[in-house]
């Protein structure tokens, strides 16, 4: 049942044997050894499992990998260095756990890129499938006002 | 497999069929055990939690038929593989605002980056947010079998709680909504926990002079028409997690009202 797929993780091309009904949040963890990603409700309702698949996100609990098959994967771990939305999460104390906090980052990158300057309304409407059970929703928002201004001037 | 203490969440084995023509989807469908996969986001859920068991899953990606565009009578022409998002983002809808204004506040941006129009229209859950504002508006499916194609309203789809009029050897491949023209249309939603849970109650209303068409959802078993505004105080309404009859009831007068004074104020 299990057959080879390639697909490029993070930029780089990779192989993965995956059976069909492994989702790609497993995939991600147990072949790739790539935590960032985590299953939580397992209903596409968290997200803390978002990835993105060629640009876009997705619930990486609801996707089967053997539909990555030729895209490009992205998770939290992708860049080598900080990028400004992370920067902007630390600097506002953004999370206490942590446990959201890649889903929140990557939700927030496509945010921005689609909406550069956006009001707190997109910002809650547009991540209102990212729980955040520690409840840092105030310093969320903050942070995503932050880091459009630190795109914005870089 | 991911294991919470000793639940077992992953998915039970399936195999994947990946045709590349309609005709061929066609043909795969039908057997025991086997279901299309579109967007899957939906089917997912219904797998995690045990409800179906397919043998076999039909991946409906590489059929192509996600075009979106205006048709020679003014109508909106959707391909059933077209994502939510696809369609929420359409320059097009700028003449059919009600359905982008919906679009916007159903379930979240990953779910509607990933989930299909077909797919949404083929599930058959009452709590839908599109089945009740197209059927408001009028809007057909096209749908092909073995034996060629059909034409049926949204409205005729549903058949009960997850049931739906669709044949298993059966798939949506277009969905056709006709020109708002004069007509205003509202649709809203009351979600009784967080902003992008399933709702309590789904309300649609398309003014077109003194017609008024009312479709009211997620209170009752599948999207229903209301005759009129009165008939809403003999509507059958349905308890569920999001709410007990009674509430949806007191929900169904408030939000009726709410619906129909936002759809005259409507520019469309």
């Amino acid at each position: 049942m299990r057959r080879a797929i390639q697909f490029r993780l993070n930029g780089a091309s990779v192989e993965a044997q995956v059976a069909p009904h492994e989702t790609l949040v497993e995939v991600l963890r147990e072949e790739f050894g790539l935590f960032g990603a985590r299953e939580s409700c397992g209903q596409g309702l968290c997200g803390c499992c978002t990835v993105l698949v060629d640009g876009t996100a997705v619930s990486g609990c609801l996707y089967l990998a053997a539909l990555a098959e030729g895209a490009h994967v992205q998770t939290v771990e992708g860049a080598a260095e900080l990028d400004a939305v992370q920067e902007a999460f630390i600097e506002r104390a953004a999370f206490q756990c942590g446990f959201c906090t890649p889903g929140f980052v990557l939700m927030t990158r496509q945010l921005l890129d689609e909406h550069p300057d956006p009001s707190e309304d997109e910002i809650r409407h547009y991540l209102s499938g990212n729980l955040c059970r520690c409840a840092a929703y105030p310093e969320i928002i903050e942070a995503v006002k932050l880091a459009a201004r630190k795109r914005r001037q870089s | 497999m991911l294991k919470i203490g000793e639940e077992e969440r992953g998915l039970s084995p399936f195999e994947l069929a990946e045709p590349r023509s309609l005709r061929e989807a066609l043909a795969l469908l039908g057997a025991d055990g086997v279901r299309p996969l579109s967007g899957g986001t939906a089917l997912m859920l219904m797998m995690k939690a045990g409800v179906l068991r397919p043998t076999r899953l039909v991946n409906l990606r590489r059929l192509g038929i996600d075009q979106i565009e205006r048709g020679n009578g003014g109508e909106l022409r959707v391909g059933a593989m077209t994502t939510l998002r696809a369609l929420e983002k359409s320059p097009l809808l700028k003449e059919w605002p009600v359905i982008a204004r919906t679009l916007r506040t159903l379930s979240n941006v990953r779910v509607r980056n990933v989930a299909t129009v077909g797919g949404h229209l083929a599930h058959g859950d009452p709590h839908m947010d599109l089945p009740p504002l197209l059927s408001a508006l009028g809007a057909t499916v096209t749908i092909a079998g073995p034996k060629g194609e059909r034409t049926t309203p949204v409205e005729a789809l549903y058949a009960g709680y997850l049931e739906t009029t669709l044949a298993r050897n059966e798939l949506i491949t277009q969905l056709l909504v006709p020109a708002m023209g004069a007509r205003r249309a509202a649709y809203l939603k009351c979600t009784t926990r967080s902003a992008d849970d399933w709702p309590a109650l789904g309300v649609a209303v398309v003014l077109d002079g003194r017609k008024t068409s009312i479709v009211v959802s997620a209170a009752t078993d599948r999207p229903t028409r209301l005759a009129s505004v009165e008939a809403a105080e003999g509507l059958r309404i349905e308890s569920d997690l999001h709410g007990s009859a009674q509430y949806k009831k007191q929900l169904l007068r408030v939000y009726l009202a709410r619906a129909i004074h936002e759809a005259r104020h409507a520019s469309h």
